[in-house]
């Protein structure tokens, strides 16, 4: 694996920020899973920030892997914000009828930390 | 229109410095020898070239000893040459008189030009058909500014479909009027879309006070245009939402639920602000309006 379609998984304060790739291929993506769900066992931490800002393609698999993730997270308390989405990626997503829930999404990763700082949400997201 | 000539085109004298300059014919060829801006030159019966001005080769790129007793097709393109374009050329100027054209040409060195082009039929006292006369123009400036100004009319054209305007930092509206049909509402998401990752945007005022009717496909794709606007992370105010609207989305069983809607603009926009925690508040005595 080259280190371009490598995952970052980092602890950042009480968070951890997964960072994907630009163009992920499927070991990449069950790897997502994987390793967030391991971290999320492993570490204290209050929830998940999912970088999607590299991300240039969006597959069905990838769709249906973060919509999974984001709810596995959630079953182990953990909250999901979903950061960076690009305009291409957000059609596709609408196309593949991509079904997010409750899982929050940011323009950037900076926002998603302040957002993940703040006292847990109230059921409905707060802006 | 036929022009008569006394010389027939085997007897031009074309460039020829030492002719003296007195007869009319004489200066004609001088103009023919020296004008900038159009090539003029003759063919004979069959389409062959038979004088080379320098305009000519100015224009075309072909030497007068590497072009004489060539068929004028060399000048078109291969598609109009496939499709018998200069005989008919020479058919209608030998019918009519004239023939105009204006369309692609191409040099010797293969390059393409916007040529004006007209071909004249040249006979002599007796009506008898001795050649033809041409005169090319290059246009292509004149075409370049043509396509500038058809970009220009097709970006205000996009700007008049799809109009997005920046109200507020943060904040973009999109007012709509006219009917919605699935071209201008993808054109409509990915614009919006764009401006609000470009102007890091959180909210955008989508105003339908100026969609006459709304259908469950323009409903289905407004829904879309809020999910995608929601998975870059921007919220998306549905207003301008009119009685007549709110009676047909419920009876089409159209959920929005999920979206903020509002009647009127300017609802709109104080949800708008308040998703941005920014409040307006009239300052004290002159009346100014002031946001924190």
């Amino acid at each position: 694996m080259n280190t371009n379609e490598a995952i970052s998984v980092v602890r950042v304060r009480n968070v951890l920020l997964v960072t994907m790739p630009a163009d992920p291929d499927d070991s990449t993506i069950t790897d997502l899973q994987a390793r967030t769900l391991d971290a999320m066992s492993s570490q204290d931490v209050r929830g998940l920030v999912l970088d999607l800002s590299r991300v240039e393609i969006l597959d069905s698999y990838f769709a249906r892997t973060v919509s999974e993730t984001a709810q596995m997270v959630s079953l182990m308390g953990g909250n999901t914000i979903i950061a960076g989405m690009r305009p291409s990626v957000a059609i596709t997503a609408t196309e593949l009828g991509v079904t997010l829930g409750r899982t929050r999404t940011v323009m950037t990763v900076d926002r998603a930390l302040d957002l993940a700082g703040q006292a847990p949400p109230r059921g409905k997201l707060q802006r | 229109m036929t022009l008569k000539i006394e010389t027939v085109p085997g007897e031009h004298r074309d460039g020829d410095p030492k002719l003296p300059p007195e007869t009319s014919q004489n200066l004609l060829q001088i103009l023919t020898d020296n004008i900038k801006e159009y090539a003029i030159l003759t063919l004979d019966t069959n389409g062959r070239v038979t004088t080379w001005p320098p305009a000519a080769e100015r224009l075309k790129g072909y030497r007068k000893d590497e072009i004489i007793g060539k068929h004028f097709s060399v000048f078109y393109t291969k598609e109009d040459f496939e499709s018998g374009k200069c005989d008919q050329e020479l058919d209608i100027a030998t019918r009519e008189g004239r023939f105009e054209d204006e369309g692609w040409r191409v040099r010797k060195d293969g390059t393409r030009f916007w040529a004006n082009v007209v071909i004249t039929a040249l006979r002599d006292a007796k009506g008898t058909l001795r050649g033809f006369g041409k005169i090319t123009r290059d246009l292509t400036a004149k075409k370049q500014v043509e396509e500038m100004l058809r970009q220009q009319n097709r970006d205000v054209l996009e700007m008049a479909t799809v109009p997005v305007v920046q109200v507020w930092e943060g904040i973009l509206l999109v007012p709509l009027i006219g009917t919605l049909d699935s071209a201008r509402t993808q054109q409509l998401m990915e614009r919006l879309l764009h401006r609000l990752t470009e102007t890091t945007s959180q909210v955008a005022l989508l105003d339908i006070t100026g969609v006459p009717t709304i259908d469950t496909q323009t409903a289905q794709h407004l829904i879309e245009t809020i999910k995608a606007v929601r998975y870059i992370g921007a919220e998306v105010v549905l207003t301008g939402v009119r009685p007549a609207i709110a009676q047909t989305l419920v009876h089409l069983g159209v959920d929005l639920s999920s979206a903020t809607t509002r009647a009127s603009l300017a609802s709109g926009l104080r949800v708008a602000l308040k998703l941005l925690s920014l409040h307006v508040s009239a300052a004290e005595p002159s009346g100014r309006m002031e946001v924190q």
